[in-house]
């Protein structure tokens, strides 16, 4: 685990345990010099307890941290102070000392008991003060100062410690997206020009895709992924670790993934549950399905989609009009996680309609799948338009189609067709239904 | 305000923290000088105080022959005084009136730092040097020496020390306390609560016990300097400087403390081994003040808030300051306590109320909601 043990930081199989609960479980990561490292995962997953472990604040009860190539429980509390910083999520509101003596506190264990400041220190805390841009209430006292003001002087104590290791946990946390923004660019370039290696600890997934070199998502104290934003961050991350529908599109100028999470299934607004709607779900590919998707939730069903390519246009289309989606990555075949949240999203419909779309072995399992629906939902086969073919699986496509079709599948010509054949079961459906998650 | 475009230095450096900290230094200085002659002002009143009149020019001449040692004046009384008269008035100034003024001066710097110093480390202004059990724990000591009859012949020696050992124990428990891991100042605070009750139960069992002993009990609780001599005196200045000194030198520590346990200790702040020690050390601290003068209420409280307005919160400051204010707080009331009424000496903890507690409200409504906004001078 330690094949490079002069890195600023290396956590290996760090397990963190508060009386009967583990907080941490076996976790190992390594940050080199530079490079800011995104902890990310829902509450309780053990963000915080893993950094202030590394800060020698709990107890290890497995593993250990190096600083520096050197043991975290070998360093006394200064020498401590002196390779590892640390940013907590809440702090003593403290005295209404002036921002900067308290900026100057971080440099306790750089100056020996009873000596005083020397240049180095003032220095410091004068780079600190720089780069924090607080600089201007130096001399303010630090109740006096705005929420963001107050971040940015902590973050200047910290700096001020001149550490090779920065923890930062939840230093967004009460911010605008103005300062939120301004404090994570400062927080990169201060880690590139020093050299530091910085963790920080972020609610905010885009945030964490946008800033950090690497993102670690814990869940249940655990490490589930790590690497790369664009690698790790996926709708299927997202819904096992944050149990959260949503989608992962492309920032066209940088190409970092950011994420648009949807409302929980039967949490959404009362406004867009109610009236009683019929649940409507599509399936299609390649585009097929955007106009049905669009007209569907005009005329007010309430509509899902799936199981689509992430960037495909229809999964686009689904996104922007807010209909819940199963989404795979793009150009791979169907996974079973992809299939399972259509399937929960198939189960969930009253109608399903299936819209001329092209068939592939990647996509057959969207036909295949609805197999085991056919005897409860009704389902619609629009017909492809005269001289198309959506056969591109080597007869299996048509195959699948006519099993549906002899399952009691319904043939609709178009659009039109579709809508009017929707409105009369609407009207015939068996009067107003309680609606409510326990249909989920 | 303007203090914050002074510190926009276009080189970057740090030109005007210099700038302010030297407005910092005038305004201490300023405050320390006048604090010291309120002192010694206050002495010298308190010398000139009593029911036996005494020219001024003779209480200066005696004082001044004793403190330099024979030195200044190189007789011990003005030339006009018989041998007889002088032995008279010198045992009067020199050996009555001088030892509880003296007294006065330490007691009230003790209280003041180990109040100041007790309130840091709780991060509570509600604390005071008693609130741990200390005054009810000494009045216990007191309390077994009057009830029982112990001793009789040797009592100006077994009650302070008794007092003393009895002050001890909260203290010491909650020091123990403190050594736990994860404890919290709030739970140490409501261990020393608890043993206040715990030892208020067994004075009241005492007294309940020999109801005669309550009436000296309580006068002794209500604090008096009457009983200060030479020798008390040395030894409340020997622990003063031994642990006023230790106490002081936490100031730093003090201050990053207020931002929690956790970051202090990131920061390379021993909290727990701060915490122990400044809770040992005051407790000694108002211990011995205690075992002499018994309970003297509100200095301990009322120093180091008045001087954090007054200076800020940075405790490197703030303690030795409130030694300074609790000092001069102290004597300016045994003046009071003996002037009010000739001939009679009010116990002096009457006077620190009575004076201190509307001055103490003044000053909290005069600036409501500014605490310590006077650091930066503006």
């Amino acid at each position: 685990m330690t094949e490079a043990p002069l890195l600023p930081l290396t956590v290996d199989a760090v397990s963190v345990r508060y009386r009967d609960q583990v907080a941490v479980r076996s976790v190992s990561l390594a940050v080199p010099p530079g490079e800011v490292l995104a902890l990310a995962g829902p509450n309780g997953s053990g963000k915080s307890s893993l950094l202030r472990a590394i800060a020698g604040l709990e107890p290890l009860s497995q593993g250990s941290v190096h600083l520096l190539g050197r043991p975290l429980a070998s360093l006394s509390l200064r020498e401590r102070a002196r390779v590892v910083a640390w940013m907590p999520q809440e702090e003593a509101p403290g005295d209404n000392v002036p921002l900067l003596d308290y900026v100057r506190y971080g440099r306790f264990a750089h100056i020996p008991p009873l000596a005083p400041e020397r240049a180095a220190d003032v220095g410091a805390v004068a780079a600190a003060l720089a780069d924090a841009d607080v600089t201007d209430f130096a001399s303010r006292g630090m109740l006096t100062l705005s929420g963001g003001e107050r971040q940015r002087a902590r973050l200047a104590r910290t700096l001020a410690q001149e550490t090779p290791v920065l923890l930062l946990d939840e230093a967004t946390a009460h911010l605008d997206v103005g300062h939120q923004l301004d404090l994570l660019v400062r927080i990169r370039r201060i880690a590139r020009r020093d050299g530091r290696a910085v963790v920080i600890a972020l609610h905010d997934l885009n945030l964490a895709a946008r800033f950090a070199d690497r993102v670690a998502v814990l869940s249940h104290g655990q490490l589930v992924a790590e690497g790369d934003p664009a690698a790790i961050l996926s709708p299927e991350l997202l819904a096992r670790v944050w149990g959260v529908v949503a989608e992962v599109r492309r920032d066209a100028a940088t190409g970092l993934p950011y994420l648009i999470p949807q409302l929980p299934l039967g949490l959404q607004p009362a406004s867009v549950r109610s009236p009683r709607r019929l649940r409507v779900h599509v399936v299609a590919g390649g585009g097929t399905g955007v106009p049905y998707l669009r007209r569907l939730v005009e005329e007010g069903y309430e509509v899902s989609a799936g199981a689509l390519p992430l960037f495909d246009s229809d999964s686009e289309a689904a996104q922007e009009l807010g209909v819940p989606v199963a989404v795979e990555i793009p150009f791979a075949p169907l996974g079973t996680e992809a299939r399972a949240r259509n399937r929960v999203l198939l189960a969930a419909a009253e109608a399903i309609v299936v819209a001329p779309f092209p068939v592939g072995p990647s996509n057959l399992a969207n036909l295949e799948d609805l197999h085991e629906f056919s005897s409860r939902i009704p389902i619609f086969l629009i017909e492809a338009p005269s001289g198309a073919s959506l056969e591109f699986a080597g007869g299996r496509a048509t195959e699948a189609r006519e099993q549906l079709l002899r399952d009691g599948a319904v043939r609709v010509a178009d659009l039109p067709n579709l809508l009017a054949t929707l409105a009369a079961r609407r009207g015939t459906s068996k009067g107003p239904v309680p609606d409510g998650p326990s249909q989920r | 305000m303007r203090t914050v475009t002074t510190s926009l230095n276009p080189d970057g450096g740090p030109v005007a923290p210099a700038l302010r900290r030297s407005r910092r230094w005038v305004v201490l200085a300023i405050l320390l000088v006048g604090l010291a002659l309120l002192v010694v002002f206050s002495t010298t009143v308190g010398a000139l105080t009593g029911s036996r009149v005494i020219p001024w020019t003779t209480v200066l001449w005696i004082v001044g022959y004793h403190l330099t040692g024979g030195l200044l004046p190189s007789a011990p009384c003005p030339p006009s005084l018989s041998g007889m008269t002088c032995t008279i008035q010198t045992e009067i100034v020199w050996g009555a009136r001088f030892p509880p003024l003296l007294l006065a001066v330490l007691v009230g710097a003790a209280l003041g730092i180990s109040g100041g110093a007790l309130q840091g480390v709780f991060r509570n202004p509600l604390v005071d040097p008693y609130l741990l059990g200390l005054s009810t724990g000494a009045a216990v000591g007191a309390a077994i020496l009057f009830t029982f009859n112990l001793a009789p012949a040797q009592q100006a020696t077994v009650l302070p020390l008794l007092a003393f050992g009895g002050g001890l124990i909260p203290g010491t428990v909650v020091y123990l306390a403190a050594g736990g891991r994860a404890r919290s100042v709030e739970t140490l605070l409501l261990t020393g609560v608890a043993l206040n009750f715990l030892f208020s139960a067994v004075l009241d069992a005492l007294l309940l016990y020999n109801p005669t002993s309550g009436v000296q009990v309580n006068f002794w609780l209500l604090g008096g300097l009457s009983d200060a001599t030479w020798d008390r005196d040395a030894i409340v200045f020997g622990v003063l400087l031994v642990a006023g000194t230790l106490i002081a030198l936490h100031g730093r520590s003090l201050n990053v403390l207020q931002l929690g346990r956790d970051v202090a200790e990131s920061v390379g702040v021993d909290a727990r081994r701060t915490t122990r020690r400044v809770i040992l050390l005051s407790t000694v601290l108002t211990a011995v003040a205690v075992a002499f003068t018994g309970v003297i209420g509100f200095v301990g409280l009322v120093s180091p808030h008045v001087v954090r307005r007054m200076v800020g919160s940075d405790y490197r400051i703030v303690l030795p300051i409130s030694g300074l204010f609790g000092a001069g707080f102290l004597v300016l009331a045994w003046d009071l306590a003996q002037s009010v009424v000739p001939s009679v000496v009010i116990p002096v903890g009457i006077p620190t109320a009575f004076a201190g507690a509307p001055f103490f409200l003044y000053l909290l409504y005069r600036r409501q909601g500014l605490t310590g906004s006077g650091t930066s001078g503006t």
